[in-house]
């Protein structure tokens, strides 16, 4: 078996995003989600998959898996089911068994029925359900609030890195909102935390205090 | 140990395709009536490259009254058809190919005498062995004849070079390349089975093919074996087949094999003339088990593969009985200047194509965007409108200049975001020595204003979205 250190039940993630989750990691049988699908979804997977877990991407067709292994994801332990169709729910519950990090962005909205299945499902299991999109129930939500590319005049340079602040929102031991300035991706293509000295750019809502905390 | 097999190898030089060439067309009709022609001595001609066949020689060769006399009547036979020959007689299969080779000229014949096949590879150098990395590996080591390599003990040859250098280490001392299994095991464990009267409907023949898979599976384990592949073979009244091979690694259920009949049954019902009562419905299903070797737990992972966990095997074979083998893919990044073309997708429990090995991202690709990979990857980009402060298409010429600064994005059907950052063009021209695929297309870094950044490019005029930065 991969060696995932199944002591604390969470799968790890990249150092950048620990303080956005509670405990510092995924925690194994929840549900998170990311409303929509872009890199912060890949930097979640990366971490699992670069410390020896396996993961799987469904009815992601355009998942760009050059910047996904850019960060960390192992090509050689990962399964993509791109187009799953209306029987995602039995794809997903499959996948959940033998995969630690599922990666579903459901075709249509999620019934209830489903979503309460699949979380029983998840609950037995030791796997991690990333959902791009809506979950009712999840455990932990992560958004992009706020994007700065840098490095992209008009007409000249290109596009050399993105400040992004990310917000995590959740129930129970997850309550409270946090948020962190990453740099989503550095100019290596990594994801690192941003320096919060840096004024928000023009645009982007300050931070309340207390959630910068 | 049984005594070994006498095997004659009869090569065709006239027939063989030149080195690294497929088999040339116009060879494949006089091998076909060589191979006529040799059916008249042995029943099971085995076919081993094109331009060459083997066959057991013991039966023939005591009805020829020796194998110098049924080696001289082969050639006969074939130089009757024209075909000139060299034959070759040994102990296996390897070395009755090496004494082939070792002929003098078209006509003649060479036999190694029973017991002397190790004798006789020990002169030959060690690039008979069919691997030109393993034999560049052994001439660096000094071990220069096949004798040097048979010199060598078994185990250190297994730790060292692992299962593949074991098999040519069996080679090179005259013993077949693998543990010889339970031979003839094809025709013993292929099962079929017969409708009458023929059933128009493919629902019952997949209901038949669980069974008959379970049979096929009792069978093999009785015995000890597994096969790697399984051949589905369906006939019809009307006379028409289906052949198709599966891959199955000892690891399908019954259920897993009846599905793959039905996939079978489905494509073929999509390909062919889709008329049903013309083919009188479906007479025959049989199973064949191929390349049946001794069950020694699951084989996914072979000699240079990375091991594949046996539960992700099993949930990944799983969602391919419900969507079909080719609904999971395995990533394999290899270099490319378009963003698209930066990873290519393997069908699971494929065996990966020697032109895919991968290791080719780090090779320099001038034109490749630089910076990042964009996060979203469109495998059909969608079309865009761009258009400058006047609201006029923005344009490029065939050289590079830009109408005008674009100052909106619309993708797809979607409102218009204004632009806040842009840069480009910058141009790829790509196989253009070859009209098909010729493409010419000049690329666009876009920043919108909700802070998105998309890779856009214009072809032929109409602006695609290749990728985002999302």
């Amino acid at each position: 078996m991969p060696a995932v250190p199944p002591g604390a039940g969470l799968l790890p993630v990249l150092p950048a995003l620990r303080d956005l989750l509670p405990g510092g990691g995924l925690a194994r049988g929840t549900v998170v989600t990311v409303p929509e699908f872009g890199l912060l979804c890949l930097a979640l997977a990366a971490g699992a998959s670069a410390a020896g877990a396996w993961c799987a991407i469904a009815g992601i067709p355009e998942a760009g898996l050059a910047a996904a292994t850019g960060l960390g994801l192992d090509p050689g332990r990962t399964l993509l089911v791109p187009g799953p169709g209306g029987s995602w729910p039995q794809v997903v519950a499959s996948l959940l068994d033998g995969c630690e990090l599922v990666m579903v962005r459901p075709p249509s909205g999620a019934p209830a029925h489903v979503t309460r299945r699949l979380g029983a499902r998840l609950r037995r299991g030791h796997g991690v359900l990333l959902v791009a999109g809506d979950w009712p129930g999840a455990q932990v939500c992560l958004r992009v609030a706020g994007r700065d590319w840098t490095g992209l005049g008009r007409g000249h340079g290109r596009l050399r890195a993105c400040r992004a602040l990310v917000t995590a929102e959740g129930r129970g031991q997850a309550a409270g909102p946090r948020a962190r300035w990453l740099w989503l991706p550095a100019e290596d293509g990594s994801v690192a935390v941003a320096d919060p000295g840096l004024a928000p750019p023009a645009g982007i809502p300050a931070l309340p205090a207390a959630a910068t905390g | 140990m049984t005594a070994p097999q006498r095997v004659m190898v009869v090569r065709c030089p006239g027939l063989c395709p030149p080195p690294g060439a497929g088999p040339g067309r116009g060879a494949a009709r006089p091998f076909q009536r060589a191979l006529a022609a040799l059916a008249g001595f042995c029943p099971a001609v085995e076919v081993t490259e094109p331009g060459a066949c083997a066959f057991a020689a013991r039966g023939p060769a005591r009805h020829a009254g020796g194998e110098a006399a049924l080696a001289a009547k082969v050639v006969a036979a074939l130089a009757g058809l024209g075909v000139g020959c060299r034959v070759g007689v040994a102990d296996g299969l390897f070395a009755a190919a090496c004494a082939a080779r070792a002929t003098e000229g078209d006509g003649t014949v060479h036999i190694v005498p029973p017991g002397q096949a190790a004798a006789f590879l020990a002169r030959l150098p060690v690039s008979e062995l069919g691997d030109p990395g393993l034999a560049g590996l052994l001439r660096r080591l000094g071990l220069r004849t096949l004798g040097d390599f048979a010199a060598l003990p078994a185990g250190d040859v297994v730790g060292r070079f692992g299962a593949a250098g074991e098999a040519a280490h069996r080679l090179a001392r005259g013993r077949d390349a693998r543990q010889v299994t339970a031979r003839p095991p094809d025709a013993d464990l292929s099962v079929a089975w017969q409708f009458d009267p023929p059933e128009p409907l493919a629902e019952p023949v997949v209901f038949a093919a669980k069974a008959l898979a379970e049979r096929m599976h009792a069978g093999l384990a009785g015995r000890g074996l597994a096969c790697a592949r399984v051949r589905v073979q369906v006939g019809w009244a009307g006379g028409r087949e289906s052949s198709r091979l599966w891959r199955h690694d000892g690891l399908l259920s019954a259920v897993q094999v009846a599905d793959r009949v039905r996939w079978q049954l489905d494509g073929d019902q999509e390909a062919g003339p889709g008329d049903e009562r013309a083919d009188g419905g479906i007479t025959v299903l049989r199973l064949v088990p191929d390349q049946v070797t001794r069950a020694t737990g699951h084989q996914l992972a072979l000699w240079g593969e990375p091991v594949v966990s046996d539960r992700a095997a099993r949930a990944a074979l799983q969602v391919q009985a419900m969507l079909g083998q080719h609904a999971v893919l395995r990533p394999l990044p290899q270099g490319g200047r378009n963003v698209s073309e930066q990873v290519t997708y393997v069908t699971f429990g494929i065996k990966r194509q020697p032109g895919l090995a991968g290791g080719r991202e780090a090779r320099p690709w001038p034109g490749r965007i630089p910076g990042a990979a964009p996060a979203v990857v469109y495998p059909e980009p969608p079309e865009a409108a761009v258009t400058d402060a006047a609201g006029r298409a923005v344009t490029v010429t065939g050289r590079c200049a830009v109408s005008a600064a674009p100052a909106a994005l619309a993708i797809g059907g979607e409102p218009p975001r204004p632009v806040t950052g842009w840069a480009g063009p910058w141009p790829l021209s790509e196989r253009w020595w070859d009209p098909a695929a010729a493409s010419r297309r000049a690329r666009f870094q876009l920043l919108t204003g909700d802070g998105r950044a998309w890779l856009a490019a214009v072809q032929g005029g109409r602006w695609l979205i290749e990728a985002g930065y999302l």
